[in-house]
Formats: C-alpha cells, structure tokens, sequence
C-alpha cells in the first residue's frame, strides 16, 4: 500500500481535478525536485535498516508511560 | 431571564494576549539494554546531568515542596470543585525530578516518570514557539552527545522526540496557554459547547500537527499507518488526569500565574493541552500553536460556532486519525458528515471571518502570517499535493522516508520490526535520525531561520518574564548569590545578611506578561546590589498584572 502515491494522485476537492496541464506539470516539476532532496536523505534510511537486530531496538526501546 | 453576571454584557473585554508554553516529554533509552520496565530511569538521568542550570541539587529529591513547578494537586482540588492552588493543596510529586532552570534562555528541564522533559521559556509568538522548540532540542542535542562520550556503539543513550514506544506507553508533548479565568470556566464548568467546540477542533488539526505512526496501540484496531501518535492513548473527553484515562481536553487547573482566584471571573488562568503530538517539522510545531491561538481567542470573546461540533469525539479521533488517506468522515451534531480536511477548512473560515473584524489584533501576534500558512496547507491538501507538504508536515515526511524505505527494500512491509525502527529513527536526536538528515540536506522547511533558533538557545525571550528569569539566574550566578528556589512565578535567593546570617528573598513573577526587556533592563542596571536588583524588581511586581478590563467576561 502506498500512501503518498494514492493521496498525489487523488485530490480532495476543488484542486486540480480539471486535469490543468500546467498545474500537472508544476506538480511533475515538484515531485522531481522533491525526490532530488529526498535522495539526500536515503543515506540515513539506508543505516536505519542496516542496523542491527531490528527487534532488539524496539525491545530495548520500552518506556515508562508518561504524561 | 435572569442575567448572571458572568453574562453580562457590560463585563466584556478583550481577549488575552495568547502567551504560549510548553513541557515536553522524551522518549530516551539506552540501545541495546533490554530489561524489565526499559532503561528510562538511567537514560533520562543521564541525560540530565549534562544539562547545567539552577538551583543546583543535592540529591534527586529535594524540590521545594511548594513549588507547583514540582508538585501535583491534591486529589480534592482542581477546577471541578472550584478549589485551586493554595500551598497546602499541593503535594511533592515524586515522579517530577531535579528540576533545573537554564540561564541561557529561561527554559528549564527535569525528569518525569523517567522521561527527560523540557520546558521552553513563555514565548508570544507561535514563530518563536518554533524557535524556542528548536533551541532547546540543540540544547538536549549536545547533552546527548556529551552522555554517550565513550560509551561503547551498542550502549548509547537514544533520545526520541516522539510520544509512543510502540508497546503501549505514551509520553506527552504538553502546551500552556493563557486564557481568561471566565474562559476556563466556561471550557469547565458553563459551556458544554466551548469544550466541544476546542476538541473538535483539535481533533481535526492531527491533519497539521499528527508526527504519524506505524501501527496501533492500546486496544485499538489494526492500521498499518496512522497520523497521529497519541490519537489511541485518549479514552474520554476531559478530566484533569493525564498518565491514564487520558482526557481530550485537559482540566488541570495550575494557572503558574500566582495565586489562583477560581471565583474571580476577571483572573487570568491557564489552559493544559496535552493533546498533540511532538513535533519536529517547522510547519507542524507552529500548527500546535498559532491555530490554538486564534481558536482560544474565538472562545474568549464568545464566537463559537456549534455547527462545527463533533457528534463523538472520541469515535471521530480514531476514525480520522487511522485513515492516512485522508478520506474518512465523521459525523457532526448537525448530522453533517466531514472529512478532516473539510473541518479544518470550516475552522480556518471562521478564523478568517472574524479575523477580518480584527479580533485577534494585540492577541495573536504574526496572526495574517498564521492564517496565510493554514490557509496554503489546506489547498495544498485540497490539491493532493502531498509531495509539497513532506518538508513541512511530520506525519507526511515521515510517511514519505517509510514509503522510500519500502521502494528500497520491497520485502519490507508495515509489519516488519525495521519498518517500526523507522518510524521511532524518524524523531531520533542521534545522528541516526531521519528529521535531521532531511533538515541537514535541506529537504525541511524552515519558517524560522538558523539564526533565530540560535538565538533561542542562549536568550530568553525578550517580551515575557522568561527574559527577567534567565537575567535573574545569571545575575545570582555572577554576584555569587545561592538560588534557593525556581518556580514559573516565583524566585527565592539566598542572601548573606550582614553578620553573614542568611536571609531568604523572593521575587513574584506571577505576571507572565510582565518583567520583560523593556521593563526590567533599567533595572538591572541601574542596581549593582543583588538586593537592590530584587527591591526595583518588586516595584514591577506591585503594578496589577493583568488589567481587569483586559479579560473578557462573556
């Protein structure tokens, strides 16, 4: 399931559902330059999946509840 | 009809200045230690000891015993039996440790329930709420790293911003705003549609302000994603408790504004929210904020629209909050069904209409800027342009690094433990946290700049008593003077007497508006005896705190 993919391509109400070009162009141009940036980032996700026992993170995670 | 006077029309006034706090809780372990009941006591302590500020402890457990910054209600007092805040009404809370108030900016931080929490100063502006927040993570951040020198790689503390460990325990990401005493009352006590309105309108901001999570928690159904941390974790609809049962809105009754007066409608009082999520993302932590801001304004001056009352908050919370796709509804008393977006959508027109009367001049500071943001994110939603909002918004940022992940590693999906990993990752103040990698690459939007934050991790904000605090401690610091005690309103030093006796001197600080800059500057400088200084700062505290006919009685 894909979140992100369904919400771009659904909008919620009086957006862009005329099928604009220009506004389907300046939304391609932002996806673009957003994955660009996002590209940035995957570094980190990359480590966060490399990292050790996934379980054991979580495990050692327990908190006391607070407020 | 009779007409009370709490309705009498030749009581109204304006509304409060929207003065903003906040007390925050971290999520903080060590990694890799797996034990009984986690390793919260240790990290958080750890954690704190490399935050300096003052009064300096002798041992975990020595708050003042009157000092509401440390102390909890007795279960008899709170606004339910109009009861609040006399000195023997509160008890030591020993789950609130070893509070310290920095000198850098006023804030302070301390130990709750084994969570590190922060405190920022009292801010005026939702933008300086951004900052101030930001300011004081730099501050934990260095802590951190200071904590973990020399620990070994599978021993290092983890400091999450987040409110859920994912096994059922959830911390808060509380704020503080003032509002009239009538307005609580009315919240409380008068006005069943004043409460409903405020929840329903928070309960639809989670489209703002959610950080998301992977999963469910506490008995609720399975969703693989959700936008809001802390939407399974409330169980009714208000009550002043806030580790069980949570309420959707908070009724503790703590005005940190000096003695309460609960029968006087002209008093000032605060208002607890405990409702939102930790925030990292500029826009979601000024969502927080500034739309609460204007909302509580609406309420202070009677312009509540019951058309935008959930008919089940509670239900409408979960509903909205599990469904990522944004296309759930909730019903409305009206019978009207809508979705998040629509709600907010109507809550922002009404903002706007009234704003247009000019209602929220000299009360919401930057309010145009506020409304202007909101208004841009709702038509960014309105448009599906979810990829523009990621930099500003955490739930879609982090939905966004999740989705990634998945593309990277197909075998993943929302059940995997790594999948969870980087839903907790996301918030980390390690250098593995996912918010810092975007904010570093300059994927994050910033509606503060570097500079600002900066400035809000060594200074106190200027236009609140915070900026008097921080001066104050300082001040006691070069002078050589012990501070005996730190509460929000109230500063006790001790002072050599003159044969060397010591003598204890307080200041009132119960204005949260007051001792700013502007005020208090003057007086710094002109007193170079510490005694002096608190004299000249007494004169300012002498002066009525908050003018009666600044508060709205409506």
């Amino acid at each position: 399931m894909r979140f992100l993919h369904r919400l771009n391509d659904q909008p919620q109400g009086n957006g862009s559902g005329d099928g604009d070009a220009s506004a389907d162009e300046r939304l391609q141009q932002a996806r673009a330059h957003g994955d660009q940036l996002l590209a940035a980032g995957d570094e980190a996700i990359q480590r966060a999946l490399a990292g050790s026992n996934s379980e054991a993170f979580l495990r050692a995670g327990r908190q006391q509840g607070g407020q | 009809m009779t007409m009370g006077r709490h309705s009498s029309p030749s009581l109204k006034g304006r509304a409060l200045p929207k003065l903003c706090g906040a007390d925050i809780e971290l999520g903080n372990f060590i990694a890799g230690m797996d034990q009984h009941g986690g390793t919260g006591y240790e990290a958080s302590r750890a954690l704190l000891a490399e935050i300096q500020g003052l009064p300096v402890r002798q041992n975990f457990h020595g708050d003042n015993w009157y000092s509401t910054a440390s102390t909890t209600p007795r279960a008899s007092t709170g606004s339910l039996s109009g009861i609040c805040a006399n000195p023997s009404d509160w008890a030591w809370n020993p789950q609130d440790v070893n509070r310290r108030f920095l000198a850098s900016n006023g804030g302070s931080a301390y130990i709750d329930l084994n969570h590190a929490e922060l405190c920022i100063p009292e801010v005026m502006s939702a933008f300086d709420h951004v900052a101030a927040w930001h300011g004081m993570l730099r501050i934990v951040r260095g802590a951190l790293d200071r904590a973990n020198e020399g620990r070994s790689a599978d021993r290092r503390i983890q400091v999450l911003v987040n409110n859920s460990d994912g096994q059922g325990n959830s911390y808060g990401s509380h704020l503080s705003f003032l509002i009239g005493r009538c307005t609580f009352d009315n919240i409380f006590r008068r006005k069943a549609h004043y409460q409903q309105f405020l929840a329903s309108f928070q309960i639809s901001s989670i489209l703002l302000t959610g950080q998301g999570k992977v999963g469910s928690e506490n008995g609720r159904p399975y969703t693989p994603y959700q936008i809001s941390q802390r939407a399974d974790f409330f169980e009714t609809l208000q009550g002043i408790q806030t580790t069980c049962n949570r309420p959707i809105v908070n009724a503790r009754d703590e005005t940190l504004c000096g003695r309460s007066r609960a029968n006087d409608p002209t008093a000032a009082a605060r208002l607890h929210v405990i409702f939102f999520d930790s925030a990292l993302a500029h826009g979601s932590c000024l969502f927080r904020v500034g739309p609460m801001q204007l909302i509580l304004t609406l309420l202070e001056l009677g312009l509540v629209n019951p058309r935008l009352i959930l008919d089940d908050p509670l239900a409408a919370l979960e509903h909205l909050s599990h469904d990522a796709t944004l296309k759930a509804r909730a019903e409305l008393i009206t019978g009207q069904r809508m979705t998040a977006l629509e709600l907010q959508c109507a809550c922002l027109d009404e903002v706007k209409r009234h704003a247009a009367r000019g209602v929220f001049q000299e009360v919401v500071p930057r309010a145009d800027e506020i409304i202007a943001l909101w208004e841009d994110t709702l038509n960014k939603f309105i448009a599906g342009d979810l990829m523009a909002l990621a930099p500003r918004l955490d739930w879609v940022m982090k939905l966004m690094a999740i989705e990634r992940a998945m593309e990277q590693r197909p075998e993943l999906d929302w059940d995997s433990p790594e999948i969870k990993v980087i839903d907790h990752l996301y918030s980390s103040l390690d250098d593995d946290g996912l918010y810092r990698a975007y904010e570093t690459c300059g994927f994050t939007e910033q509606l503060v700049s570097q500079e600002t934050i900066d400035r809000f991790e060594t200074h106190p904000p200027a236009d609140t008593r915070a900026w008097t605090r921080a001066m104050l401690l300082r001040r006691a610091a070069s002078d050589c003077v012990e501070v005996e005690s730190v509460d929000w309103d109230r500063m006790t030093f001790k002072i050599r007497g003159r044969f060397a006796w010591p003598s204890y001197r307080s200041v009132n600080l119960a204005d949260p508006l007051g001792f700013t800059e502007e005020q208090a500057q003057p007086i710094f400088d002109s007193c170079a005896d510490f005694g002096d200084l608190l004299d000249g700062l007494e004169s300012l505290s002498a002066n009525e705190a908050i003018p009666s006919d600044a508060i709205t009685v409506n």
